[in-house]
């Protein structure tokens, strides 16, 4: 397995610059995920190592070997596609066999490594039969496949569960996570979904309007989003945002809502600057409770079985999630009271960069 | 998906280089349409030009040579009261079989636009007449057509009406072609006029019948207006293709009687290689050629419009 | 097929349409009942009236007769190389400029594909003088090349194979490019076969196309032995009025429409899609 280096590498489409001067280092054996939303270059920046698109400028390097000026087949990556892209025509086995043939692999072996692929994919039974034939989850184990036997150098997925059945995407990311603590190798996944990229990614990449916005470990992304995109982006129901005034409380910021409530956050108030400042905060970050400090009236109730959610305007005409229990009491009109875990809580300036408590 | 023991790979990209193509623009890649322009520049764009070169020049029918005349064979031509005449013949013929082609094919479609295999089996009656060459198509019309022996010359004595001498009489001749035209190539409006209607959506009848409309308001508010543009196709279509009559008029009628029913493309036959007036025969297709032109520029744009909507 | 077929309350009208188009389907065949009809009758008796068609005897002696004397077999000959040629030429000429406009990029390929569109819009009619110019020079009348090649100049088949092309998804290109095939293997192993049923398409149109051309092959062709069926067929009608053979010529008729309406039954599938697709597009 290698390691993958983009070197500030950029592209363009006619005058628009889709990619510019990004960095990064996927290390030997790691899973990354590309997150963001549709047209924010992930898919593109995936394609350039792949060598489906032309690199503009930088430096992509492969194992240590630079790539970016050799043929897609010859740079030793194996990519599944967001629609597989099976050859119709051919066989199972001749779709998986093609590569190999490709690069003059001898019979016995392209027969050797099909056989033990399948029988990890638990597609022997299929080899016979053609793409037209096979239902969308065993198409993607062929697609899968089809990588597998070409043992690369690393494996791109290009958003390789949007087409599936939501049972069948959750089994489909157990099935890839298992493969990749098996198989350990370097991995970049493609996804906008960002459930997809928490479970599955050693190391997020959140990108927005062609650039990146954060790298970092699920829970670091989670935990500690490094702007505003990514807090909203990224855990749902997506983070409640209000305007807030400060106050100092001995060195660490509370936040005054406009109703008047203070929320004690952990972050140091030398950090802030000054400006406009909102308080991010998670849903569960935000309880219904009769002794909480926050008065607000319920205007929908969302239940989700093991939770609820509570759709709630505030005093001031500001309106947030919070979560409640399984069996929660709360109806749409109720007057309830919110206890908020100021320890969680993040602050946003007016630019959208957040500023977190200690660690 | 239970243990994984994928052998390393025995290094497979270094037993043979690799050959792979790249993205990207490569020269290389023009030899994918070479051999094709090879044909498109010899046999389509040279001609084109060469066809305008010659209807410039006078040919001279004792020495084989010929010169330079400008513009003289255009000006012979708009004098020349056959050409003149052919020209209105074919605008005729274009204005009594397109508008019918339109409505007929129109009229089948929707009688036809039915999964069963009777409608079928109609419509592989309707169209089966485009396959047969325009040489067998007159030979059965002119054993319809023929006088005193033929199909409608019998039908209308047993009638006990005068029979018409359709492919003699100067005023029914073109009349004549027109009709045996309809009846050969009905099949390919019909066709398209089909491949619309089953491009509406079934839903759009299902909720104008829930709103009670009848079949007529159905036809004339939803089936006319969704396939305005096949209409625009099929008449701009057969503009062109009707303005090219040649082989009806040449076996049907020759021409006659007296021109009345010569197209221009029997009279640049004619004038190319029977009189071989080469030169001229040459103007006159190009000024065909400029009328037809107008008409495929239309349709570039017709279809284009839709692209842009 | 139809979208108001099982609409309820609609029948009788339906009945009563198909019965009108079933009556003008009638008429419509009447034509070729009639030819049919003649071509089984005696020639002598046609040369009375061909009112004697309604009664017998009929004979089979002409279609006999085709076999014994006439070129028709030579013609079909010819026509038969003559389509199979252009059907070849333009498959072959087509696929490759079809695969190279929609996914082989060069240099000035965009202004080349439309510059050959632009080539749709010239009518044979405009090239036809100088193209029998040309193979004058060329001494090449009354050759198959010369009744052939002008026919693999249509840009009709590069655009309908570009289009087709240019409607498979992209990303097997490059699956194919990913697993290191060259650009010719992916034209020819991985797209190829994926335009069967465009070829079909333009295969039958083309063959169909080539076999009733008129105009070309008889500027062309002016030795009989070298006539298409087309041009045979036009041959024999010259002298129709006095023609001793009316049914003789009938069943020449008959006997050369044959082919191409067997061609029509077994293909009727593909050649209505055709016509279909070139709507829709």
């Amino acid at each position: 397995m290698s390691s993958i280096e983009l070197d500030s590498v950029s592209k363009r489409f006619g005058s628009v610059e889709v990619i510019s001067e990004l960095s990064l280092t996927v290390h030997s054996g790691e899973f990354v995920a590309f997150l963001g939303p549709s047209g924010c270059g992930k898919s593109t920046l995936l394609r350039m190592i792949a060598g489906l698109e032309t690199v503009d400028g930088g430096e992509i390097r492969i194992g240590g070997e630079r790539v970016d000026n050799l043929p897609p087949g010859a740079r030793g990556v194996a990519m599944v596609f967001q629609h597989y892209a099976l050859y119709p025509h051919m066989t199972v086995f001749d779709n998986l066999a093609f590569g190999l043939k490709n690069i003059g692999t001898p019979t016995e072996e392209i027969g050797r490594r099909i056989e033990e692929a399948a029988r990890i994919l638990e597609i022997s039974h299929l080899l016979k039969r053609k793409p037209g034939q096979l239902s969308g989850g065993q198409r993607q184990r062929v697609a899968i496949g089809r990588a597998l036997v070409k043992d690369p150098k690393a494996y791109l997925f290009d958003e390789p569960l949007s087409n599936l059945d939501a049972a069948l995407r959750v089994r489909t990311r157990v099935e890839l996570a298992r493969l990749h603590q098996q198989t350990r190798a370097t991995t970049i996944f493609v996804t906008h979904d960002q459930v997809e990229a928490m479970t599955l990614a050693s190391r997020i990449v959140v990108m927005n309007a062609r650039k990146v916005e954060q790298v970092g470990t699920p829970m670091e992304i989670y935990g500690r989003p490094a702007t505003e995109f990514v807090a909203r982006f990224v855990g749902s129901p997506a983070m409640n945002f209000l305007t807030i005034n400060l106050k100092d409380r001995g060195g660490f910021a509370s936040a005054v809502l406009g109703d008047g409530s203070v929320i004690e956050t952990d972050v140091p108030i030398n950090i802030l600057p000054s400006g406009e400042l909102r308080v991010g905060l998670r849903a569960e970050a935000i309880r219904v409770r009769e002794d909480g400090a926050i008065p607000g009236k319920v205007e929908v109730v969302e239940r989700l079985g093991d939770r609820t959610h509570a759709h709630i305007r505030l005093a001031d005409g500001s309106t947030l999630v919070a979560e409640d229990k399984g069996i929660s009491q709360v109806q749409p009109g109720d007057s309830v009271r919110l206890a908020v875990e100021g320890a969680t809580a993040h602050l946003f300036d007016a630019d959208g960069l957040a500023y977190h408590a200690r660690q | 998906m239970t243990d994984v023991t994928l052998s390393p790979g025995k290094a497979v990209a270094a037993v043979k280089r690799p050959t792979g193509a790249s993205i990207g623009p490569r020269w290389s890649n023009a030899l994918f349409v070479a051999p094709y322009l090879v044909f498109y520049v010899v046999l389509l764009v040279y001609p084109l030009f060469k066809g305008i070169w010659m209807s410039m020049l006078q040919s001279d029918m004792f020495d084989n040579t010929s010169k330079y005349a400008g513009m003289a064979n255009y000006h012979r031509l708009f004098n020349d009261k056959i050409f003149i005449g052919t020209v209105w013949n074919t605008v005729w013929f274009v204005v009594m079989t397109v508008p019918v082609f339109v409505a007929i094919g129109l009229l089948l479609a929707l009688a036809l636009n039915s999964s069963d295999r009777t409608a079928a089996v109609l419509r592989a009656i309707f169209f089966g007449t485009s396959v047969l060459s325009v040489t067998i198509v007159t030979i059965i019309w002119k054993m319809m057509y023929m006088p005193g022996n033929g199909a409608i010359a019998s039908i209308f004595k047993l009638l006990g009406l005068e029979p018409v001498a359709f492919v003699t009489s100067s005023s029914l001749a073109l009349v004549a072609i027109a009709i045996c035209t309809i009846w050969w190539i009905i099949g390919l409006p019909m066709m398209l006029f089909l491949a619309a209607l089953q491009q509406i959506p079934g839903e759009l009848y299902e909720a104008a019948a829930l709103d009670n409309a009848s079949r007529w308001r159905s036809f004339w508010s939803i089936t006319l207006p969704s396939i305005r543009r096949t209409m625009l196709v099929v008449v701009i279509y057969e503009i062109v293709a009707q303005f090219q009559l040649f082989g009806q008029a040449q076996l049907l009628t020759q021409g006659g009687p007296n021109n009345a029913s010569r197209p221009i493309v029997l009279f640049i036959y004619e004038q190319g290689f029977r009189s071989w007036n080469l030169g001229y025969a040459a103007a006159a297709s190009e000024i065909l050629f400029l009328i037809m032109a107008v008409a495929a520029l239309a349709q570039f744009f017709v279809s284009r419009k839709r692209v842009e909507e | 097929m139809a979208a108001s077929e099982h609409i309820v309350g609609r029948g009788i009208g339906n009945k009563l349409i198909l019965f009108t188009v079933v009556l003008v389907a009638v008429i419509w065949m009447l034509p070729i009942a009639w030819t049919l009809l003649l071509s089984f009758k005696p020639n002598s008796e046609l040369m009375i009236s061909t009112a004697s068609a309604f009664h017998p005897p009929y004979t089979l002696k002409n279609y006999a007769d085709i076999f014994q004397t006439s070129g028709v077999f030579r013609w079909l000959w010819n026509s038969a190389v003559v389509s199979v040629g252009v059907t070849v030429g333009i498959l072959v000429l087509s696929s490759l400029a079809g695969y190279g406009f929609a996914r082989a990029e060069f240099k000035g390929r965009d202004i080349i594909f439309v510059l050959v569109l632009l080539g749709l819009a010239v009518p044979e009619q405009a090239v036809i003088i100088a193209r029998h110019q040309m193979f004058s020079d060329l001494k090449m009348h009354n050759t198959y090349p010369a009744i052939i090649l002008p026919g693999l100049s249509s840009a009709f088949g590069v655009f309908l194979m570009t289009q087709y092309f240019k409607a498979i998804p992209k990303d097997i290109d490059e699956a194919a490019m990913l697993d290191n095939a060259s650009r010719f293997k992916i034209f020819w192993k991985v797209l190829l076969p994926l335009t069967i049923p465009a070829q079909a398409t333009l295969g039958i149109f083309s063959f169909l196309g080539a076999w009733n051309d008129y105009l070309w092959p008889l500027i062309s062709a002016t030795k009989p032995e070298m006539f298409t069926i087309t041009v045979g067929m036009a041959s024999t009608q010259t002298n129709f009025a006095q023609s001793e053979g009316l049914g003789f010529l009938m069943a020449q008729a008959i006997f050369a429409g044959l082919p191409v309406f067997v061609v029509y039954l077994f293909f009727q599938k593909y050649i209505v899609r055709a016509v279909a697709g070139a709507a829709i597009s």
